[in-house]
């Protein structure tokens, strides 16, 4: 069955965009293959692994289990956006404190912290090991990643 | 895993929603936040013929209070309830418990309506509103109702909601109780094995007058233990009137052996896990907490 | 020979072997631009999907494909007739011994032997449509008896899973030395059990993956995937597609994980590849998660019906272990693990071992490698037992240890097991450990909380771990389809730098870095001139792999070989080039110069472009700057260690906290330390996912996996995982280059023993003993509880 495709106009990285899509396209699948951004990745599809993690608005969201459809008129921000020049220093945090080894989970690790430092709170490592739980990671033990993420949600701006 | 293919609906209001669902004849699924529903379609353990998104919908997401409750909108999201400071005033075991739900980012778009709707047996939402005696306030093509959290739950993911209903509101009344929750799970985050939640009005010195208990994972769906409050209103949280209480929870309880934990684990919990959340609820009183 | 080394830190430069060097490969990790195979998009690629069987055991008896073919968008449906004419079996790479070998076929012909097993292939448009075509394929399934444990496969009125076997029993694989009824006679106390180990999933965030791209009548299959050996995996696709290995590449640009699961190939990287060839365009398999849990290789499942005797001061008399491996359906490119058996004496000096693997087949998913390759097993059975030995006798765990090591003059020694290990004082790691946990005070302390009712526990368990395999010949002998080796190009740049070829794909190991380190050492550069060119069949040598924590063993030797080669012409030419004796010049971070007289000086980048210009060259001297070299192993080294774990355990519901966890190791020469520690991390998260939360749990009655998804495989998260204490001695190793050991697996074989025994430790007034895997609390509420019964 060929399947009426829905307008949808968003915002990704800053950008202006404009698509067709199928009903059933999830927002990853439409970030990473009608829009080539790559940087999201897919671990499971089921909301839990949380290697599609990208910004919605702002805050961090399993874009596997968002529909592109749901997307409409919201503000994406991928790993994508962080990229420029020098490293973004939550990108420079987690290489200096070795805080990825394959590198799949990374993107996802950093655009979450990178929402936690807009809230722009303290937070004590226990409770920071619950922000982050969200995601999972399967080479580094999570050691380095909390180091990491801890270095740059201290560092000055 | 891809889902099946569907329809895609978008409703701007609450009576186009329930319309929609009217002529889908209940092979039509509302979109909320999505967290419970997506992971379904794309297993394609659901294969609706259409799916109808109401994240749209206008006034539905808010909290606010409103002549001695407080009203959270279907579609209010788990984190703004975690972050309302309505909420922590006036509702603190709900600020609590939200906490225990999912991720931070299941949290950014799951909704309060979405899950109670879903009706999982274990969900801390569904919980936490049979402990604070909760409306469920539900719109249809025929009007709109309101159906108390006691009696909305029937079983697991099965509630009395009909195939065009959809939650709009739920109303919790204040309260001046001190409350306290717990909950064993396999790993952070997870849905719960056991989770047992209480209220009580402290009385005097040492007593306590009415006392609720409500407990989840341990049955079919979540429930208010009765029996168990009933024992433990107008004492003075005595062992005796402790342990009954546990007795009393176990004896209502059903629990299954499922992939978290056996029945006999979960009967054996529960008594201990009352018993330790009684023991909260008394320490908090002394620290002057609600 | 003890030979402890140790440089301090802060005194080698990063770029150098034993430096902290940040990684090359962050650079485009950190910035989401790693390539992993679903990011790569080619014109007209289309995609596969697959009907698997959703039965443990069953007869396919038809299979119409007429609606699914229907479908817009469908380009393709194989079914198993029209593909077991032109496929042969996949191979095995590391055969069991003495096994039969049971090969699978990209699809089955009639017979369905694991819930999961790939039944038909579908190729459409999008990923969603061939699902949409595998949704409307109409199979009739026949049901067969399954058999879904070791006990019921090897119950007399069994039914056979493979008939030309005649037996549910594919081997048994005996091992041992002395005589360990003598040992058992002469004990002062035996113990003994059966120990059963969870089946559990290596679980990498990135599943498998291929993408395979063929032009008709260039006959060049190029294939993207994501594995941890590219020239294996070309050398499996060549016998099982019957097409030349000289005419496939295969390339692994980024890989989101292995751990073992992804070693040779599998049903559907054939399946892939025909479509590829059939339809003239790029055919792309993303593994969704689902399918992962019922297709990926499992790990670990075992029954370990294991024996202890000791004198009465502690000693080790003899010990034997005959063990159940439930190696699923069939033979999975790796095999069941060998390693419960070679390793199974751990640190200890005891002469008298036997272990019996028995190899059983089940209806279950194919058990492969997994990080640990049996040690974990093997070293969870020997340490409980050796603890309730002490527990017996009432000797402290230390101590009864420290009676038990084998000792650093001692070395090299030869386990009855058939292993020689090569250097190392494990005592001492030991000993480390019990000092930085404080274990006297933990003593202490264990004894003052239990008056207040609290059972505080202290659990030690240590482990040698074999890292590299002794030389090729060794695996020839046990008829392994690949050799010990690694090989390298390693070729002068323009830039100042050199170029590192090597076949070993990035999976997470940090090997660009590490390699990049070793030839920037050996040679003298700069570490920020060289570049690592890893994963790609074409342009490196026919290479083993990463795995078997033996790539930096092998790999460094190689660059070693090479780069001093390509160091002497350096200096020869840059000799002739400054009309100095060549003697006198030294190379360092990428500048020859005189010793004498550093104005004297020709930077390498200056050598090469001359070397490639051919302009200036001393009589004799070919152009190019450039060498091939393979480095063999003489032998495995072994690296080993001590983990020690703190709990407190309430006896009322089971529930436990892991209030501290420790690991002292030693791998040798760490070429990298930050990423040794990385290494450490990361397998003791796996060992203590395996041991305290993961489990996958198969249907009694249905046979059918029960927590297939990501929602029921409890795999930790953050909040989940204490903080790992890490400390290390250096050994150095007298049979390797530069004295390195393997650390990949280390992490995974000693955590969960560890907190098995910490947890009988604190139990110890319920006299209660640990026989399985994972420590629920309900499973350690279940074992206060029926102590309490017996009491």
């Amino acid at each position: 069955m060929t399947q009426t495709l829905i307008d949808v106009r968003l915002t990704v990285n800053g950008e202006p965009v404009e698509h067709a899509v199928e009903p059933r396209r999830s927002l990853v699948d439409f970030l990473r293959h009608d829009l080539g951004l790559t940087g999201t990745h897919v671990g499971c599809e089921q909301g839990v692994c949380g290697m599609c993690t990208v910004l919605l608005d702002g805050e961090p969201i399993k874009s596997c289990i968002m529909l592109a459809v749901q997307a409409d008129g919201a503000e994406i921000t991928t790993t994508e956006a962080l990229n420029g020049e020098e490293l973004h220093p939550a990108q420079r945090a987690f290489k200096e404190a070795h805080g990825l080894q394959c590198g799949y989970c990374t993107p996802a690790f950093i655009l979450t912290s990178v929402a936690l430092r807009e809230r722009g709170l303290d937070i004590p490592r226990e409770e920071l090991k619950e922000e982050l739980a969200g995601v999972l990671c399967r080479c580094t033990g999570y050691q380095n990643i909390l180091t990491a993420v801890e270095t740059y949600l201290a560092a000055d701006d | 895993m891809k889902p099946a293919p569907f329809a895609y609906e978008r409703a701007a209001s609450a009576d186009e929603a329930v319309a929609m669902l009217d002529r889908y004849q209940g092979d039509a699924r509302l979109l909320a936040g999505g967290q419970s529903l997506v992971p379904l379609l794309n297993m394609r353990l659901m294969q609706p013929e259409a799916v109808i998104d109401v994240n749209r919908i206008p006034d539905l997401d808010g909290v606010r209070e409103d002549n001695g409750h407080v009203r959270i909108g279907a579609l209010a999201r788990y984190s703004a309830i975690e972050w309302s400071p309505i909420v922590g005033a006036r509702l603190p075991l709900l600020s609590e418990i939200v906490r225990y739900i999912g991720d931070r980012q299941v949290r950014t778009r799951g909704t309060i309506g979405g899950s109670l709707a879903h009706a999982d047996p274990t969900g801390e939402m569904a919980l936490a509103a049979l402990a604070l005696d909760a409306t469920i306030v539900v719109q249809s093509p025929t009007g709109t109702r309101e159906i108390a959290a006691r009696d909305f739950f029937l079983g697991p993911y099965f509630t009395v909601l009909e195939p065009a209903d959809m939650v709009v509101e739920v109303r919790f009344p204040h309260h001046t109780m001190v409350t306290a929750f717990a909950e064993h799970a396999r790993r952070h985050g997870d849905f719960c094995v056991i989770s047992v939640a209480a209220l009580g009005e402290p009385d005097g010195d040492a007593g306590w007058k009415t006392v609720r208990l409500a407990v989840g994972g341990a049955s079919h769906r979540p429930f208010v233990a009765d029996e168990a409050s009933a024992a433990l209103s107008n004492t003075a949280l005595e062992p005796d009137a402790v342990e009954a209480a546990g007795a009393a929870c176990v004896e209502a309880a059903e629990p299954s052996d499922d992939i978290r934990a056996s029945a006999d684990y979960r009967a054996h919990l529960l008594p201990i896990y009352v018993r330790r959340v009684l023991d909260q609820m008394k320490a908090r009183r002394s620290q002057g907490a609600t | 020979m003890t030979d402890v080394v140790s440089i301090p830190e802060t005194e080698i430069a990063p770029g150098q072997v034993g430096g902290r060097m940040e990684r090359v490969e962050d650079e485009r990790l950190v910035r989401g631009l790693g390539r992993y195979v679903d990011d790569l998009d080619p014109p007209r690629v289309v995609h596969v999907a697959f009907a698997r069987c959703p039965y443990p055991h069953a007869r396919i008896v038809s299979i119409d494909a007429g609606q699914a073919r229907a479908i817009e968008g469908v380009l393709e449906v194989l079914l198993p007739d029209d593909v077991l004419g032109r496929t042969g079996p996949i191979s095995i790479l590391r055969p069991i011994p003495e096994a039969p070998r049971v090969m699978p076929y990209a699809l089955p012909r009639e017979i369905a032997l694991y819930e999961g097993q790939p039944v038909v292939s579908v190729c459409a448009t999008s990923r969603a449509i061939a699902e949409d075509a595998v949704a409307a394929l109409d199979i009739d399934y026949e049901p067969l008896p399954h058999l879904s444990d070791v006990e019921k496969a090897l119950a007399d009125d069994a039914p056979i899973l493979h008939p030309e076997l005649g037996t549910n029993l594919l081997v048994q694989n005996p091992r041992g030395d002395g005589n360990p009824d003598a040992g058992f006679a002469e004990s002062e106390v035996v113990v003994d059990d059966r120990f059963r180990i969870n089946r559990v999933s290596g679980l990498p965030m990135e599943t498998r993956a291929i993408l395979a791209s063929y032009v008709p009548g260039v006959r060049e299959l190029e294939v993207v995937a994501s594995t941890q050996a590219p020239h294996l995996f070309r050398k499996q696709l060549s016998d099982s597609l019957r097409f030349p290995e000289a005419d496939i590449r295969v390339t692994t640009h980024d890989c989101g994980g292995a751990f073992g699961l992804k070693l040779g190939i599998f049903a559907e990287d054939v399946l892939v590849c025909l479509h590829a060839m059939d339809l003239g365009r790029p055919a792309k398999w993303v593994e969704d998660r689902m399918e992962f849990f019922r297709g990926a290789t499992q790990a670990r499942e075992s029954l370990h019906v294991a024996r202890m005797g000791a004198s009465s001061d502690g000693t080790i008399l003899a010990y034997t272990n005959h063990y159940y491996v439930d190696l699923g359906a069939h033979n999975s490119p790796m095999g069941s693990p060998m390693l419960s058996s070679l390793m199974f004496q751990g640190p200890y000096s005891f002469q008298h071992g036997y272990v019996e693997r028995n190899v059983v087949l089940t209806n279950k998913v194919p058990v492969g490698a997994y990080r640990g390759y049996g040690q974990p097993e093997g070293c969870f059975v020997r340490e409980l037992l050796l603890d309730r030995i002490a527990r017996k006798l009432r000797i402290d765990p230390l101590e009864i240890r420290r009676r038990n090591f084998i000792r650093p003059d001692q070395m090299p020694w030869q386990t009855p097991g058939g292993a020689k290990y090569d250097s190392g004082d494990y005592q001492r790691c030991m000993e480390m450990a019990a000092e930085t946990i404080g274990y006297e005070e933990a003593r202490e302390r264990q004894r003052a909380l239990r008056d207040e009712g609290r059972y505080l526990g202290i659990g030690l368990a240590c482990y040698v771990e074999m890292t590299g395999y002794p030389g090729s010949k060794f695996l020839g002998k046990h008829g392994a389809e690949y050799g010990a080796h690694e090989g390298v190009v390693v070729r002068a740049n323009r830039s100042g730098g050199v170029d590192v070829y090597t076949g070993v794909p990035p999976i997470g190991q940090s090997t660009e870095t590490a390699f990049t380190q070793v030839a920037a050492t050996v040679i003298g550069l700069d570490a920020a001139k060289v570049r690592v060119i890893a994963g790609d069949t074409q342009g490196t040598p026919v290479n083993t792999g990463s795995f078997a924590s033996r790539t930096l063993i092998a790999g460094s030797g190689a660059i070693e070989r090479a780069g001093r080669e390509i160091r002497d012409k350096a200096l020869r030419v840059a000799a002739f080039m400054l009309d100095v004796p060549v003697d006198g010049l030294e190379l360092a971070d990428s500048v020859i110069s005189s010793v004498d007289d550093p104005e004297i000086s020709v930077s390498f980048a200056d050598v090469a472009i001359n070397a490639f210009y051919g302009h200036r060259l001393p009589e004799g001297e070919l152009p190019g700057l450039e060498a091939t070299a393979y480095y063999d192993p003489i032998s495995s080294a072994f690296s080993y260690g001590t983990a020690a774990a703190l709990v407190e355990v309430d006896p009322e519901t089971g529930e436990f906290s892991l209030d501290r966890f420790l690991f002292v190791h030693d791998c040798g020469r760490q070429v990298n330390p930050m990423t040794v520690e990385g290494q450490l991390h990361g397998g003791i998260a796996q060992a203590l996912g395996a041991a305290l939360f993961e489990e996958l749990v198969y249907d009694g009655d249905s046979g059918q996996l029960i927590n297939g998804s990501m929602i029921d495989y409890f795999m930790p998260t953050t909040a989940d995982l204490p903080k790992i204490e890490l400390d290390h001695t250096e050994v150095l190793s007298p049979v390797t280059p530069m004295g390195i050991r393997g650390i990949g697996e280390s992490g995974t074989i000693p955590p969960g023993a560890a907190v098995a025994n910490a947890l009988c430790d604190a139990l110890a007034p319920f006299d209660v003993d640990i026989n399985r895997l994972p420590l629920t609390a309900e499973y350690v509420w279940r074992l206060v509880a029926e102590s309490r019964a017996h009491a």
